[in-house]
């Protein structure tokens, strides 16, 4: 246990640990609440009650009737008043209506904050559904939308599960909507009549609502038999959120704006009355607003809603004048359901509103029961006190039915009543409320992770001295295997009962908290966790003693280091959640600036020296030495390299505010510039082979099997584009190809590839018992001793006096060629994925990687000499390589949003859908920035270690950084997402973020362990090699 | 780091940065008073640039005034030639600035206008000073590092100037993309701003310091602010 701060993969082990800790808070955060999806149908009524038989479906629908649905947005509960809405207000006072305090949940609807032209309609659309989603989900489905429902959906925002509007139509009701498309988009098929209008032009707040006035006089027309020609009518009304917004609710349009609603109202209530049928209305808002406009917060204006409700025959408001009594927007949908004398909706969790309720005591208790039997069907335990009470209620109710006694009615409705309202308050607190005590944990464990990650990475980044005297150290006082052991199982001790008490002191319900079977190994690896970053701690603050490398970072290291750690905290900001790649942007522009002027100045200095004269060149020989390695040409490369990133960053509008804008990707795809499009794509294309064949020199390239292969993947690729139909050559015969085919072929040849470098490893390496070539096979013989190349043979026929075989120096090359093939084979898979005009990311990206480290090495920019810098260029390199990752996702067209994720790279060279495969294509495709510069840093290690021994410190080093910034990042965006939970913009925003965060952590892991894998793969290739070499000898 | 051996130098420096801090400020308040501070980046404003000009020429004459001997003897050697080269010199500043910040984020196809006027600011108030103050080839040595401004406290207070400026600038950016809805947040009012306001200061900075300096020989306690008042500028 002591040794644990010096393992190498310590690292990698905390990041998973840290990964597991983001699991735990996004259960926490992500309310685990499965829509069933299950469809009701109308023969499900129970036709008997605890035996006794009763005539269900007459009971159930004889009150049948049409129903209007008035949803004002942005109404809220003090607008519903005669001050403001006379004839509303009249209908309550004479108790023809009745007013129900309705609760939105806070996270609530909001407008767009740009108007968006057509052309990026969808996208921004898409975002705009999100936020409609909540609210219409629940009056609809009748269940609280959870973030699950639309991340599960994403893509495809409809509505999947059972809805008002689908139990509707399998009963043949007429539905019509006016009023904006959203509706439509959530429930397409559903409607029998609509007009949609998009409401994207937040400044005009009357079209939007003439729209949806001008088809009430004709749908309000009954037909010749009186009877109205529609059973369900959705009217939506946007114009008074927008003056809301604009101007806030204290606006002089407002009032105007409500008459003009209440207008509505009493035309539809007069023409009801007209008609000869029953038909009830309903006005509701779907979310309030704040004095000052908009809405978001929790406070009482903008979260309490009027739900406004009149009959228009025979109807008297059985509440007293006043504030009416609490109900829950999910109520909506089988009251409405009900009312069309259709089955409660699948997953609707909510009541009838008892207003409506019939005054029949049969219907009633009728209906109390069928809503009572289907929430208990929703996931609810038999055995709580809801359910039992549920049970006694149906026993009452089948003992009034046969006897007919008044009394038993009584208590069978006050039964109902009772575990209605348990039921509901339990259905809500599950669905709705965070489990903030694995919240809090899992917040705990990940600072706690950081910090271990922190003092791992400081240890590692001291130089080898202070580090070898720390273990000659730790050698004298090595406490006993027992001692260690038995310190381990105290510190887990503290720590699980520290977590007990804490249990049963805030006293949750959190299911971490349940002590059940399925959770009692989570609970019991949380102390093991908290206990060995414990012990990381303790010794890393023991142990880190020599930082004095760290004073070497220069200006532009404290940049990489000060803007890494100030970016994780600028997500306090929602603008800088959805804009983050502005905030890249920003300090990779600093970054280019800051080493033109470095590199300027000393290219600049060294000319002007070496023109007055050499000898002053030659006084000064550290500035020559300097600039050999790079050349005067590196300025304008770096000038080149800055037009470059500047091209790009126009490639892909992304973010929110900005996304509207047209950008180059667009202005390529149109058709016609498919000519620069194809030629974006060949460069592409060529440009990632050239690098591709220029990596295979630290491969073993015998016989120049290694390029023919990837030329082979470089045609493969091609021909994919051609026969796509996205690259237009007059080849025939390769458009005829099917893609799918191509695609395999592809795959075969980077595997193959894969193997021949390790068997060639093998088979090279026991040739270095200097054994004669006979007994080989020919293949592998072939490839070691025909090598042109001049380094590998050198490798095998120099050996080292006491060792042989040079393990090391073949494990260093095993290990150069094998990450450089990883890097090869990913960029030319992502060359696969790539969008057309995005494919010429993939060599930038090598090239920005390539010519940043050569700038920002640390020899080259600091004047003293002598000094080992390999400490402080790891640093800075990392980092460095994780922004140009960073920078190139975004680049790509990425942003913090599901929107942009890119659906269709997740089926090339798929025929049919398999999740597996689907995930990870767009996980590469998505992540293909950071993927690739990650691999172009561990290629670099690997080339310039001149030793497998420095070689696995860098890597160590890296690793270290990479796993620290990853958790750091992921403690700081939690406790950010956990303040702003109850945010507006926590399901559009933070969730989001949350979840690319995820994928983030999970693909780092994968990454890392990828280079551990290769570190594996040496080791394996040496033991196998060694057994050859055994056998031939023997 | 500002010596307190030239007392009629520093005495130059602060009334040239106390002018600065008039002037300056008088301009935008001005400017902004009559509605015309949004516009600030349209050619319509070139009165501005030509304002500032002219005051940093006279603030120049000024510095200048009888005090580098050597200055005069060039300068009556060939002036016609050297205000010519000066001025070829200004124009290709300000192209590499036109040049760099389009490559660092500005507009490419559209808005050039804008961003001539912005480059056309920065160099007034980079370079320009220097290059009246020195000439052209002791400001390109300068601006490269290739020589050391040594105790020349006029000169430094110049690149002093010219960095925060630069800094004020570039940090003007940071509020462009932000969501705020605000009519500045326009390509290149921000930038434009930030310049005057780096600009300003750096010279409110100097200010400061020579009257803590001052102040420092009597009340030694000073020294500490001016300590860090040093720290602050060096540190960039």
């Amino acid at each position: 246990m002591l040794g644990w701060i010096q393992h190498r993969w310590t690292g990698l082990f905390l990041l998973f640990l840290g990964l597991a800790s983001l699991v735990l808070f996004l259960y926490g955060f992500f309310p685990l609440k499965y829509h069933s999806g299950k469809l009701s149908n109308i023969d499900d009524l129970p036709n008997f009650i605890d035996g006794v038989s009763i005539d269900g479906h007459q009971v159930y629908s004889s009150s049948e009737s049409s129903v209007v649905l008035m949803v004002i947005d942005g109404l809220r509960y003090d607008f519903v008043t005669e001050e403001y809405m006379p004839y509303a207000g009249q209908l309550l006072k004479n108790k023809t209506a009745c007013i129900y305090v309705s609760v939105a949940e806070p996270p609530t609807v909001t407008m767009p904050r740009i108007k968006s032209p057509e052309r990026k309609k969808e996208k921004a659309q898409w975002r705009r559904t999100i936020n409609f989603w909540r609210d219409i989900f629940a009056m609809m489905t009748g269940s609280v939308s959870t973030f699950a429902d639309v991340a599960l959906n994403f893509g495809a925002p409809a509505v999947q599960g059972d809805s008002v509007l689908r139990v509707a139509k399998a009963r043949g009701r007429k539905t019509v909507m006016y009023g904006d498309d959203t509706w439509l988009r959530l429930f397409p098929g559903l409607w029998t009549e609509y007009d949609g209008t998009t409401s994207f032009f937040v400044t005009d707040y009357t079209e939007v609502d003439n729209n949806v006035t001008r088809h009430l006089d004709a749908v309000l027309t009954p037909d010749e038999k009186k009877k109205p020609t529609f059973d369900f009518l959705v009217l939506h009304y946007l114009g008074l959120d927008h003056i809301g917004h604009l101007e806030g609710a204290r606006s002089a349009k407002i009032k105007p704006k409500l008459l003009e609603m209440d207008e509505v109202v009493k035309k539809i209530y007069t023409a009801m009355q007209e008609w000869d049928r029953s038909a009830v209305l309903i006005v509701c808002g779907d979310h309030g607003m704040r004095d000052a406009g908009g809405h978001g917060g929790a406070s009482s204006s903008e979260v309490l809603v009027p739900l406004w409700v009149a009959r228009a025959q025979d109807f008297s408001c059985p509440h007293p004048v006043g504030p009416g009594p609490t109900v829950a927007q999910v109520d909506l949908a089988p009251t409405i359901a009900w009312l069309l004398g259709a089955a409660p909706p699948g997953d609707s969790t909510g009541r009838i509103l008892p207003s409506l309720l019939p005054s029949d005591v049969r219907e009633h208790l009728y209906l109390l029961h069928v809503t009572a039997q289907h929430n208990t069907k929703q996931g609810l335990s038999t055995d709580a006190e809801y359910y039992h009470q549920f049970k006694r209620a149906e026993k009452q109710f089948s003992h009034f039915l046969v006897t007919g006694q008044q009394s038993a009615a009584k208590i069978a409705k006050e039964f109902y009543e009772e575990s209605l309202e348990k039921m509901s308050e339990y259905l809500n607190v599950t669905t709705t409320s965070f489990d903030m005590f694995a919240i809090g944990v899992a917040i705990v464990m990940l600072y706690l992770i950081a910090t271990s990650l922190l003092c791992v990475t400081l240890y590692s980044l001291q130089p080898d001295r202070a580090r070898k005297t720390s273990t000659i150290t730790r050698q004298h006082n090595t406490v006993s295997f027992q001692g260690s052991l038995v310190a381990l199982f105290v510190v887990v001790l503290i720590c699980s009962i520290i977590l007990v008490t804490a249990c049963f002191i805030t006293e949750t319900k959190s299911q971490v908290c349940s002590f059940t079977p399925e959770w009692i190994i989570q609970f019991a690896a949380i102390p093991f966790a908290m206990a060995l970053t414990y012990f990381i701690i303790q010794k890393g603050v023991e142990k880190i003693k020599d930082l004095s490398t760290l004073n070497d970072l220069n200006t532009i290291d404290y940049l990489l280091i000060g803007g890494t750690i100030f970016h994780s905290f600028s997500f306090f900001g929602t603008s800088f959640i959805e804009e983050e790649h502005m905030t890249w942007y920003f300090f990779w522009n600093t970054l280019m600036f800051f080493v033109l002027v470095r590199t300027l100045v000393i290219v600049i200095m060294y000319l002007s020296k070496k023109m007055t004269g050499a000898t002053e060149v030659q006084d000064k020989p550290e500035l020559a030495q300097r600039m050999t390695a790079v050349g005067v040409g590196i300025v304008p490369k770096w000038v080149l390299l800055i037009a470059l990133h500047r091209y790009l960053r126009t490639m892909n509008q992304t973010g929110d505010r900005w996304l509207f804008l047209p950008d180059t990707a667009d202005w390529l795809n149109a058709p016609e510039n498919a000519f620069y499009l194809q030629a974006h794509l060949v460069i592409g294309t060529i440009g990632t082979l050239l690098v591709c064949i220029r990596n295979l020199r630290y491969m073993n390239n015998v016989l120049h099997i290694h390029t023919i292969l990837t030329l082979a993947a470089g045609f493969c690729i091609l021909s994919y584009r051609i026969s796509t139909k996205t690259l237009d050559v007059p080849l025939e015969d390769i458009q005829t190809w099917d893609p799918v085919q191509i695609v395999n072929v592809f795959w075969a040849v980077l595997i193959l590839q894969f193997i021949f470098e390790v068997l060639s490893y093998i088979g090279a390496f026991r040739t270095c018992g200097l054994k004669p070539l006979e007994d080989i096979t020919p293949a592998t013989n072939k490839f070691v001793y025909n090598v042109p190349k001049a380094k590998t043979e050198d490798h095998f026929y120099d050996p080292v006096m006491d060792e042989p075989w040079n393990v090391e120096e073949v494990k260093l090359n095993f290990v150069r060629s094998s990450s450089h093939l990883m890097l090869n084979n990913m960029m030319l898979i992502v060359t696969l994925l790539m969008r057309p005009h995005n494919v010429i990311m993939v060599p930038s990206i090598f090239i920005t990687c390539k010519l940043t480290s050569k700038c920002m090495d640390h020899k080259l920019l600091d004047s003293r000499s002598g000094k080992r810098t390999e400490v402080v260029d790891i640093l800075s390199r990392t980092l460095v390589h994780m922004w140009i990752g960073i920078l190139f996702f975004f680049y790509q067209g990425n942003s913090n949003s599901l929107a942009s994720v890119d659906l269709g790279s997740g089926y090339v060279g798929l025929r049919e859908y398999c999740p597996a495969r689907v995930a990870l294509r767009m996980g590469l495709h998505a992540y293909a920035g950071p993927a690739l510069a990650g691999a172009a840093l561990f290629c670099t290690i690997a080339a310039q270690a001149e030793s497998w021994k420095e070689y696995l410190q860098q890597t160590w080093r890296a690793t270290n950084i990479l796993a620290l910034h990853r958790v750091y990042a992921l403690v700081v965006y939690c406790i950010i997402a956990t303040v702003f939970r109850h945010h507006l913009f926590v399901w559009t925003v933070f969730s989001p973020k949350l979840l690319y965060d995820f994928v983030a952590t999970v693909f780092s892991l994968q990454a890392l362990g990828t280079i551990a894998q290769i570190e594996a793969l040496a080791h394996i290739t040496n033991k196998l090699a060694r057994i050859f070499t055994n056998r031939s000898k023997l | 780091m500002f010596s307190l051996t030239n007392h009629l130098e520093l005495r130059r420096i602060t009334i040239s940065s106390l002018i600065t801090c008039i002037y300056l400020p008088s301009i935008v308040t001005v400017v902004s008073y009559k509605g015309l501070l949004y516009s600030v980046g349209n050619a319509s404003s070139f009165y501005i640039l030509v304002l500032i000009f002219i005051a940093e020429l006279l603030k120049s004459f000024y510095l200048n005034s009888n005090n580098d001997i050597q200055a005069k003897k060039k300068q009556s050697k060939n002036k016609a030639g050297d205000i010519i080269r000066s001025f070829v010199f200004l124009l290709c500043v300000k192209f590499c600035f036109f040049v760099g910040i389009i490559l660092f984020g500005a507009p490419v196809l559209d808005c050039h206008e804008e961003t001539l006027m912005l480059s056309t600011l920065l160099t007034l108030l980079t370079v320009f000073p220097l290059i009246v103050h020195t000439g052209v080839e002791t400001s390109m040595q300068l601006l490269f590092g290739l020589k050391n401004y040594g105790k020349d406290t006029i000169i430094e207070m110049l690149v002093n100037n010219a960095l925060l400026t630069i800094c004020g600038a570039w940090l003007g950016a940071v509020v462009i993309p932000l969501d705020w809805n605000t009519p500045w947040q326009v390509w290149p009012i921000p930038c434009y701003l930030g310049a005057i306001g780096g600009f300003l200061l750096s010279n409110v900075l100097t200010v400061l310091k020579v009257t803590l300096m001052s102040a420092a020989q009597k009340y030694p306690a000073l020294n500490v602010l001016v300590h860090v008042l040093n720290r602050f500028q060096t540190s960039k």
